[in-house]
Protein backbone atom coordinates (compact mmCIF):
# COMPACT_ATOMS: atom_id res chain seq x y z
CA UNK A 1 0.00 0.00 0.00
CA UNK A 2 1.72 3.54 -1.21
CA UNK A 3 0.87 6.83 0.57
CA UNK A 4 1.09 9.96 -1.02
CA UNK A 5 1.32 13.56 -0.06
CA UNK A 6 -0.70 16.50 -1.35
CA UNK A 7 -1.94 19.67 -0.15
CA UNK A 8 -4.98 19.47 -1.92
CA UNK A 9 -6.48 16.37 -3.43
CA UNK A 10 -9.25 17.44 -6.02
CA UNK A 11 -11.80 14.22 -6.74
CA UNK A 12 -13.69 14.24 -10.08
CA UNK A 13 -11.63 15.56 -13.13
CA UNK A 14 -14.53 17.25 -15.28
CA UNK A 15 -14.75 20.62 -15.87
CA UNK A 16 -14.59 22.04 -12.23
CA UNK A 17 -12.16 19.69 -10.89
CA UNK A 18 -10.09 20.67 -13.67
CA UNK A 19 -10.09 24.40 -12.86
CA UNK A 20 -9.90 23.75 -9.14
CA UNK A 21 -6.61 22.15 -10.00
CA UNK A 22 -5.52 24.64 -12.25
CA UNK A 23 -6.45 27.26 -9.58
CA UNK A 24 -4.51 24.81 -6.43
CA UNK A 25 -1.62 25.14 -8.55
CA UNK A 26 -1.64 29.21 -9.15
CA UNK A 27 -2.07 29.51 -5.42
CA UNK A 28 1.16 27.24 -4.91
CA UNK A 29 -0.65 24.04 -3.64
CA UNK A 30 0.32 20.67 -4.66
CA UNK A 31 -2.28 19.04 -5.98
CA UNK A 32 -3.78 15.35 -6.83
CA UNK A 33 -6.66 14.64 -9.13
CA UNK A 34 -8.61 11.63 -9.07
CA UNK A 35 -11.33 10.30 -11.17
CA UNK A 36 -12.86 7.18 -11.97
CA UNK A 37 -12.84 7.46 -15.80
CA UNK A 38 -9.54 6.50 -17.41
CA UNK A 39 -9.71 9.85 -19.17
CA UNK A 40 -10.33 13.68 -17.90
CA UNK A 41 -13.19 15.81 -18.79
CA UNK A 42 -15.88 13.94 -16.67
CA UNK A 43 -19.77 14.36 -18.38
CA UNK A 44 -18.45 16.54 -21.21
CA UNK A 45 -15.73 13.86 -22.64
CA UNK A 46 -18.16 10.78 -21.54
CA UNK A 47 -21.66 12.28 -22.65
CA UNK A 48 -21.27 15.11 -25.09
CA UNK A 49 -17.69 15.56 -26.51
CA UNK A 50 -18.95 16.95 -29.81
CA UNK A 51 -21.60 19.01 -28.58
CA UNK A 52 -20.89 22.68 -28.58
CA UNK A 53 -21.57 24.92 -25.48
CA UNK A 54 -22.35 28.09 -25.57
CA UNK A 55 -22.35 29.31 -22.29
CA UNK A 56 -18.98 29.37 -21.15
CA UNK A 57 -17.44 32.72 -20.54
CA UNK A 58 -14.91 33.69 -22.98
CA UNK A 59 -15.99 31.76 -25.92
CA UNK A 60 -18.63 32.16 -28.69
CA UNK A 61 -19.10 28.49 -29.03
CA UNK A 62 -17.03 25.98 -28.03
CA UNK A 63 -17.15 21.78 -28.81
CA UNK A 64 -17.04 19.84 -25.50
CA UNK A 65 -13.58 18.06 -26.47
CA UNK A 66 -12.24 21.45 -26.80
CA UNK A 67 -13.03 23.05 -23.49
CA UNK A 68 -11.40 19.82 -22.07
CA UNK A 69 -8.11 19.60 -23.45
CA UNK A 70 -7.63 23.63 -22.95
CA UNK A 71 -8.96 22.97 -19.30
CA UNK A 72 -6.01 20.29 -19.03
CA UNK A 73 -3.61 21.75 -20.91
CA UNK A 74 -4.11 24.74 -18.12
CA UNK A 75 -4.40 22.31 -15.42
CA UNK A 76 -1.13 20.48 -16.09
CA UNK A 77 0.40 23.99 -15.57
CA UNK A 78 -0.35 23.15 -11.78
CA UNK A 79 1.93 19.86 -12.57
CA UNK A 80 -0.84 17.79 -10.12
CA UNK A 81 -0.50 14.30 -9.32
CA UNK A 82 -3.20 12.74 -11.65
CA UNK A 83 -4.75 9.59 -10.15
CA UNK A 84 -6.98 8.31 -13.10
CA UNK A 85 -9.07 5.18 -13.26
CA UNK A 86 -9.43 5.16 -9.59
CA UNK A 87 -12.31 6.06 -7.18
CA UNK A 88 -12.44 7.59 -4.14
CA UNK A 89 -13.73 5.16 -2.12
CA UNK A 90 -13.06 6.11 2.10
CA UNK A 91 -12.72 9.40 3.74
CA UNK A 92 -11.42 10.43 6.80
CA UNK A 93 -10.77 13.37 8.41
CA UNK A 94 -8.01 14.35 11.25
CA UNK A 95 -6.17 16.66 12.91
CA UNK A 96 -3.65 17.15 10.11
CA UNK A 97 -5.67 16.61 7.35
CA UNK A 98 -7.88 14.09 5.15
CA UNK A 99 -7.01 10.33 4.44
CA UNK A 100 -8.39 9.63 1.16
CA UNK A 101 -8.16 5.42 0.28
CA UNK A 102 -8.86 4.62 -3.11
CA UNK A 103 -10.41 1.57 -4.56
CA UNK A 104 -6.95 0.20 -6.02
CA UNK A 105 -6.00 0.73 -1.97
CA UNK A 106 -4.02 3.96 -2.29
CA UNK A 107 -3.89 5.88 0.32
CA UNK A 108 -3.77 9.63 -0.15
CA UNK A 109 -3.27 12.00 2.63
CA UNK A 110 -4.42 15.32 2.16
CA UNK A 111 -4.49 18.82 3.87
CA UNK A 112 -7.81 19.29 2.21
CA UNK A 113 -9.69 17.59 0.08
CA UNK A 114 -12.38 19.18 -2.79
CA UNK A 115 -15.29 17.06 -4.46
CA UNK A 116 -16.34 18.10 -7.86
CA UNK A 117 -17.49 14.91 -8.31
CA UNK A 118 -20.52 15.76 -10.36
CA UNK A 119 -22.86 13.26 -10.70
CA UNK A 120 -21.07 10.90 -9.41
CA UNK A 121 -18.82 8.24 -9.89
CA UNK A 122 -19.21 6.66 -13.65
CA UNK A 123 -18.89 3.15 -13.89
CA UNK A 124 -19.58 0.80 -16.79
CA UNK A 125 -23.12 -0.18 -17.74
CA UNK A 126 -23.11 -3.73 -17.22
CA UNK A 127 -24.63 -6.46 -20.05
CA UNK A 128 -27.40 -7.59 -19.14
CA UNK A 129 -26.37 -11.45 -19.75
CA UNK A 130 -23.26 -13.16 -18.54
CA UNK A 131 -21.99 -10.47 -16.39
CA UNK A 132 -20.53 -13.09 -14.30
CA UNK A 133 -18.11 -13.39 -17.13
CA UNK A 134 -16.09 -10.48 -16.13
CA UNK A 135 -12.65 -10.85 -16.14
CA UNK A 136 -13.01 -14.35 -17.93
CA UNK A 137 -13.21 -13.05 -21.12
CA UNK A 138 -15.74 -10.59 -20.47
CA UNK A 139 -14.41 -6.64 -20.01
CA UNK A 140 -15.70 -2.99 -20.16
CA UNK A 141 -12.34 -1.38 -21.12
CA UNK A 142 -9.73 -2.35 -23.87
CA UNK A 143 -6.66 0.09 -22.06
CA UNK A 144 -4.42 -1.92 -24.10
CA UNK A 145 -5.49 -3.55 -27.86
CA UNK A 146 -2.84 -6.09 -28.18
CA UNK A 147 -3.85 -7.76 -24.92
CA UNK A 148 -6.41 -9.40 -27.18
CA UNK A 149 -4.34 -9.63 -30.21
CA UNK A 150 -5.32 -13.08 -31.81
CA UNK A 151 -8.27 -13.70 -30.34
CA UNK A 152 -12.38 -13.95 -31.80
CA UNK A 153 -13.79 -11.09 -29.86
CA UNK A 154 -17.43 -9.67 -29.96
CA UNK A 155 -17.53 -5.65 -29.21
CA UNK A 156 -21.21 -4.94 -28.29
CA UNK A 157 -22.20 -1.44 -28.47
CA UNK A 158 -23.05 1.24 -30.83
CA UNK A 159 -21.41 4.42 -29.52
CA UNK A 160 -17.78 5.80 -30.41
CA UNK A 161 -15.61 3.78 -27.91
CA UNK A 162 -17.56 0.36 -29.21
CA UNK A 163 -16.72 1.73 -32.78
CA UNK A 164 -13.12 2.82 -32.05
CA UNK A 165 -12.48 -0.86 -30.00
CA UNK A 166 -13.84 -2.57 -33.39
CA UNK A 167 -11.77 -0.69 -35.69
CA UNK A 168 -8.79 -0.70 -33.63
CA UNK A 169 -8.48 -4.25 -32.73
CA UNK A 170 -9.87 -5.05 -36.21
CA UNK A 171 -5.96 -5.38 -37.54
CA UNK A 172 -4.59 -7.93 -34.56
CA UNK A 173 -7.58 -9.52 -33.93
CA UNK A 174 -8.64 -13.14 -35.55
CA UNK A 175 -12.16 -12.04 -35.66
CA UNK A 176 -14.06 -9.06 -34.68
CA UNK A 177 -18.22 -8.83 -34.55
CA UNK A 178 -19.33 -5.43 -33.67
CA UNK A 179 -23.49 -6.12 -32.38
CA UNK A 180 -25.53 -3.43 -31.55
CA UNK A 181 -29.53 -3.56 -30.93
CA UNK A 182 -30.12 -1.26 -33.23
CA UNK A 183 -29.85 -0.57 -37.26
CA UNK A 184 -28.21 2.80 -36.33
CA UNK A 185 -25.18 3.75 -34.62
CA UNK A 186 -24.34 6.46 -32.22
CA UNK A 187 -20.75 7.26 -33.25
CA UNK A 188 -18.91 9.90 -35.37
CA UNK A 189 -19.81 9.52 -39.13
CA UNK A 190 -16.53 8.90 -40.13
CA UNK A 191 -16.26 5.86 -37.68
CA UNK A 192 -19.08 4.36 -39.02
CA UNK A 193 -18.03 4.89 -42.55
CA UNK A 194 -14.47 3.31 -41.90
CA UNK A 195 -16.38 0.37 -40.12
CA UNK A 196 -18.02 -0.51 -42.90
CA UNK A 197 -15.38 -0.45 -44.94
CA UNK A 198 -13.53 -2.82 -42.67
CA UNK A 199 -13.64 -6.46 -42.26
CA UNK A 200 -15.44 -6.03 -38.81
CA UNK A 201 -18.40 -8.10 -38.81
CA UNK A 202 -21.75 -5.97 -38.16
CA UNK A 203 -24.99 -7.55 -36.51
CA UNK A 204 -27.72 -5.24 -36.24
CA UNK A 205 -30.55 -5.16 -34.74
CA UNK A 206 -28.83 -8.00 -32.68
CA UNK A 207 -28.25 -8.09 -28.87
CA UNK A 208 -26.84 -10.78 -26.52
CA UNK A 209 -28.34 -13.37 -25.48
CA UNK A 210 -26.02 -15.67 -23.64
CA UNK A 211 -22.36 -16.30 -23.28
CA UNK A 212 -21.02 -19.57 -22.67
CA UNK A 213 -18.01 -21.41 -21.77
CA UNK A 214 -16.90 -23.87 -19.60
CA UNK A 215 -14.07 -21.67 -17.36
CA UNK A 216 -13.99 -18.47 -20.17
CA UNK A 217 -16.02 -16.76 -22.46
CA UNK A 218 -15.84 -19.65 -25.73
CA UNK A 219 -19.35 -18.79 -27.05
CA UNK A 220 -21.79 -15.41 -27.61
CA UNK A 221 -25.80 -16.14 -28.71
CA UNK A 222 -27.17 -13.17 -30.21
CA UNK A 223 -30.52 -12.63 -31.59
CA UNK A 224 -32.67 -10.30 -33.07
CA UNK A 225 -36.48 -9.34 -31.27
CA UNK A 226 -37.56 -11.50 -34.16
CA UNK A 227 -36.14 -14.63 -32.95
CA UNK A 228 -33.12 -15.28 -35.68
CA UNK A 229 -30.30 -16.07 -34.08
CA UNK A 230 -26.58 -16.90 -34.26
CA UNK A 231 -23.38 -18.05 -32.13
CA UNK A 232 -20.43 -16.39 -32.30
CA UNK A 233 -16.83 -18.44 -31.72
CA UNK A 234 -15.53 -15.80 -29.16
CA UNK A 235 -12.69 -15.53 -26.49
CA UNK A 236 -13.61 -11.99 -26.00
CA UNK A 237 -16.38 -9.77 -25.09
CA UNK A 238 -16.05 -6.18 -25.09
CA UNK A 239 -18.88 -4.25 -23.97
CA UNK A 240 -19.12 -0.77 -24.85
CA UNK A 241 -22.67 0.07 -23.38
CA UNK A 242 -21.77 3.34 -21.81
CA UNK A 243 -21.69 4.69 -18.25
CA UNK A 244 -24.11 5.11 -15.27
CA UNK A 245 -23.13 7.82 -12.58
CA UNK A 246 -24.44 7.59 -9.17
CA UNK A 247 -23.00 9.13 -5.73
CA UNK A 248 -21.66 5.65 -4.85
CA UNK A 249 -19.47 6.10 -1.29
CA UNK A 250 -20.31 9.72 -1.48
CA UNK A 251 -23.06 9.36 0.33
CA UNK A 252 -21.30 7.04 3.35
CA UNK A 253 -18.52 9.67 4.04
CA UNK A 254 -20.62 11.46 6.52
CA UNK A 255 -21.42 14.62 4.49
CA UNK A 256 -24.64 16.44 5.13
CA UNK A 257 -26.54 16.17 1.88
CA UNK A 258 -29.75 17.42 0.36
CA UNK A 259 -31.19 16.04 -1.99
CA UNK A 260 -28.39 13.63 -2.98
CA UNK A 261 -26.01 17.25 -3.11
CA UNK A 262 -23.37 18.07 -0.78
CA UNK A 263 -24.18 21.12 0.91
CA UNK A 264 -21.95 24.40 1.50
CA UNK A 265 -21.78 27.03 3.50
CA UNK A 266 -20.22 30.34 1.18
CA UNK A 267 -17.04 29.33 1.32
CA UNK A 268 -18.00 25.65 -0.58
CA UNK A 269 -16.91 24.29 2.69
CA UNK A 270 -18.94 21.12 4.04
CA UNK A 271 -19.50 20.38 7.69
CA UNK A 272 -16.26 18.47 7.47
CA UNK A 273 -13.71 21.22 8.52
CA UNK A 274 -11.10 19.96 5.73
CA UNK A 275 -13.43 18.79 3.12
CA UNK A 276 -15.02 21.55 0.30
CA UNK A 277 -16.96 20.83 -2.51
CA UNK A 278 -17.82 22.95 -5.85
CA UNK A 279 -19.46 22.17 -9.56
CA UNK A 280 -22.88 20.26 -9.98
CA UNK A 281 -22.62 17.96 -6.73
CA UNK A 282 -22.44 21.28 -4.49
CA UNK A 283 -25.66 22.72 -3.04
CA UNK A 284 -26.74 25.76 -1.10
CA UNK A 285 -30.12 27.97 -1.61
CA UNK A 286 -29.84 29.26 -4.93
CA UNK A 287 -27.79 27.10 -6.58
CA UNK A 288 -27.48 27.14 -9.98
CA UNK A 289 -25.86 23.88 -11.91
CA UNK A 290 -23.65 25.18 -15.20
CA UNK A 291 -20.23 24.70 -16.08
CA UNK A 292 -19.63 28.68 -15.58
CA UNK A 293 -20.60 28.56 -12.37
CA UNK A 294 -18.47 25.81 -11.43
CA UNK A 295 -15.67 27.40 -12.29
CA UNK A 296 -16.50 30.25 -9.79
CA UNK A 297 -17.12 27.84 -7.22
CA UNK A 298 -13.76 26.12 -7.96
CA UNK A 299 -11.73 29.35 -7.63
CA UNK A 300 -13.63 30.13 -4.71
CA UNK A 301 -13.36 26.79 -2.43
CA UNK A 302 -9.55 26.86 -3.68
CA UNK A 303 -8.94 30.28 -1.96
CA UNK A 304 -10.27 29.36 1.04
CA UNK A 305 -8.53 25.64 1.01
CA UNK A 306 -5.23 27.54 0.80
CA UNK A 307 -6.23 29.48 4.57
CA UNK A 308 -6.85 25.74 5.20
CA UNK A 309 -3.63 24.30 3.68
CA UNK A 310 -1.39 27.16 5.15
CA UNK A 311 -2.76 28.80 8.32
CA UNK A 312 -2.47 32.44 8.34
CA UNK A 313 -2.45 33.10 4.56
CA UNK A 314 -5.14 35.45 2.98
CA UNK A 315 -7.70 33.93 0.87
CA UNK A 316 -7.49 37.23 -1.58
CA UNK A 317 -4.73 35.83 -4.34
CA UNK A 318 -3.85 38.62 -6.05
CA UNK A 319 -4.45 39.00 -9.45
CA UNK A 320 -2.85 36.77 -11.76
CA UNK A 321 -2.17 39.52 -14.27
CA UNK A 322 -0.01 40.83 -11.75
CA UNK A 323 2.49 37.48 -11.56
CA UNK B 1 -35.17 21.91 -16.67
CA UNK B 2 -35.36 18.35 -17.54
CA UNK B 3 -36.74 15.87 -20.99
CA UNK B 4 -40.26 14.42 -20.20
CA UNK B 5 -41.61 11.69 -21.47
CA UNK B 6 -45.74 12.20 -22.95
CA UNK B 7 -48.36 10.03 -23.70
CA UNK B 8 -47.33 8.27 -26.50
CA UNK B 9 -45.26 5.95 -23.98
CA UNK B 10 -48.32 4.40 -22.69
CA UNK B 11 -48.77 1.05 -22.46
CA UNK B 12 -45.71 0.93 -25.20
CA UNK B 13 -42.86 1.25 -22.38
CA UNK B 14 -39.90 0.46 -24.97
CA UNK B 15 -37.50 0.92 -23.06
CA UNK B 16 -34.85 1.97 -25.09
CA UNK B 17 -34.47 5.32 -22.81
CA UNK B 18 -33.40 3.09 -20.12
CA UNK B 19 -30.28 2.10 -21.64
CA UNK B 20 -29.27 5.57 -22.78
CA UNK B 21 -29.83 7.38 -19.39
CA UNK B 22 -26.04 7.68 -18.22
CA UNK B 23 -28.05 8.38 -14.71
CA UNK B 24 -30.49 5.90 -14.54
CA UNK B 25 -33.17 8.79 -13.86
CA UNK B 26 -35.90 6.90 -15.95
CA UNK B 27 -38.45 5.33 -13.59
CA UNK B 28 -40.99 2.68 -14.80
CA UNK B 29 -44.44 3.23 -13.64
CA UNK B 30 -47.26 0.62 -14.80
CA UNK B 31 -48.49 2.53 -17.98
CA UNK B 32 -45.07 4.60 -18.70
CA UNK B 33 -41.90 5.38 -18.22
CA UNK B 34 -41.04 8.98 -16.22
CA UNK B 35 -38.19 11.09 -15.84
CA UNK B 36 -37.11 12.59 -12.56
CA UNK B 37 -36.74 16.01 -13.55
CA UNK B 38 -34.20 16.58 -10.81
CA UNK B 39 -32.34 13.70 -11.45
CA UNK B 40 -32.03 14.20 -15.74
CA UNK B 41 -29.10 16.38 -16.12
CA UNK B 42 -30.48 17.25 -19.77
CA UNK B 43 -27.67 15.34 -22.60
CA UNK B 44 -30.73 14.65 -24.66
CA UNK B 45 -29.66 11.21 -25.45
CA UNK B 46 -32.57 9.33 -24.33
CA UNK B 47 -34.68 11.67 -27.06
CA UNK B 48 -33.12 10.53 -30.29
CA UNK B 49 -34.16 6.06 -29.35
CA UNK B 50 -37.56 6.47 -28.45
CA UNK B 51 -39.34 4.52 -31.43
CA UNK B 52 -42.51 6.33 -30.24
CA UNK B 53 -41.18 9.93 -30.42
CA UNK B 54 -42.15 10.50 -26.44
CA UNK B 55 -39.42 12.28 -25.43
CA UNK B 56 -39.19 16.24 -25.61
CA UNK B 57 -37.05 18.62 -23.92
CA UNK B 58 -39.47 20.15 -21.51
CA UNK B 59 -39.09 23.91 -23.76
CA UNK B 60 -40.34 21.98 -26.71
CA UNK B 61 -42.52 20.00 -25.34
CA UNK B 62 -45.56 19.98 -28.32
CA UNK B 63 -48.57 21.55 -27.00
CA UNK B 64 -51.27 18.91 -26.51
CA UNK B 65 -48.56 17.06 -24.04
CA UNK B 66 -47.57 19.95 -22.41
CA UNK B 67 -48.92 18.71 -19.02
CA UNK B 68 -46.58 15.86 -19.21
CA UNK B 69 -43.87 18.14 -17.44
CA UNK B 70 -45.75 18.34 -14.37
CA UNK B 71 -47.09 14.66 -15.16
CA UNK B 72 -43.90 13.61 -14.93
CA UNK B 73 -42.70 15.52 -12.13
CA UNK B 74 -45.55 14.94 -9.85
CA UNK B 75 -45.16 11.38 -10.34
CA UNK B 76 -42.15 11.69 -7.68
CA UNK B 77 -44.35 13.54 -5.42
CA UNK B 78 -44.17 10.31 -2.93
CA UNK B 79 -40.87 8.10 -4.54
CA UNK B 80 -38.47 11.26 -4.15
CA UNK B 81 -35.37 11.63 -5.71
CA UNK B 82 -34.65 7.77 -5.32
CA UNK B 83 -30.60 8.22 -6.95
CA UNK B 84 -31.49 5.48 -9.76
CA UNK B 85 -34.28 3.83 -11.42
CA UNK B 86 -32.14 0.50 -11.13
CA UNK B 87 -32.32 0.31 -7.20
CA UNK B 88 -36.37 1.17 -7.36
CA UNK B 89 -37.36 -1.45 -9.95
CA UNK B 90 -41.46 -1.70 -11.21
CA UNK B 91 -43.53 0.88 -8.97
CA UNK B 92 -46.30 -0.28 -10.44
CA UNK B 93 -48.10 3.13 -10.31
CA UNK B 94 -48.57 5.42 -12.38
CA UNK B 95 -49.51 9.67 -12.09
CA UNK B 96 -53.51 9.49 -11.35
CA UNK B 97 -53.90 11.32 -15.00
CA UNK B 98 -52.15 8.21 -16.28
CA UNK B 99 -53.72 5.76 -13.90
CA UNK B 100 -56.75 3.45 -16.09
Amino acid sequence: MTKREVDLLVVGAGPTGLYATYYAGFRGLKVALLDSLPEVGGQIAALYPEKAIYDVAGFPAVRGQDLVDALYAQAAQADPVLLLGSSAVSVREHDEGVDVTTDAGEVVRAKALLITAGIGNFTPRQLPVGSEYAGRGLRYFVPRLDELAGLDIVVVGGGDSALDWALGLEPIARSVTLVHRRAQFRAHERSVEQLHASSVRVLTPYEVHKISGEVAVEEVVVTTRAGDQQVLPAQAVVAALGFIADLGPIEGWGLELRRRHILVDRTMRTNLSRVFAAGDIADYDGKIKLISIGFGEAALAVNHITTVVRPGSSATPGHSSDL
Amino acid sequence: MPYVITSSCVDVMDKSCLEECPVDCIYEGDRMMYIQPDECVECGRCEPVCPEVSIFHHEDLPEPVRQFERINAEFFTELGSPGGARKVGRTGADHPDVAS
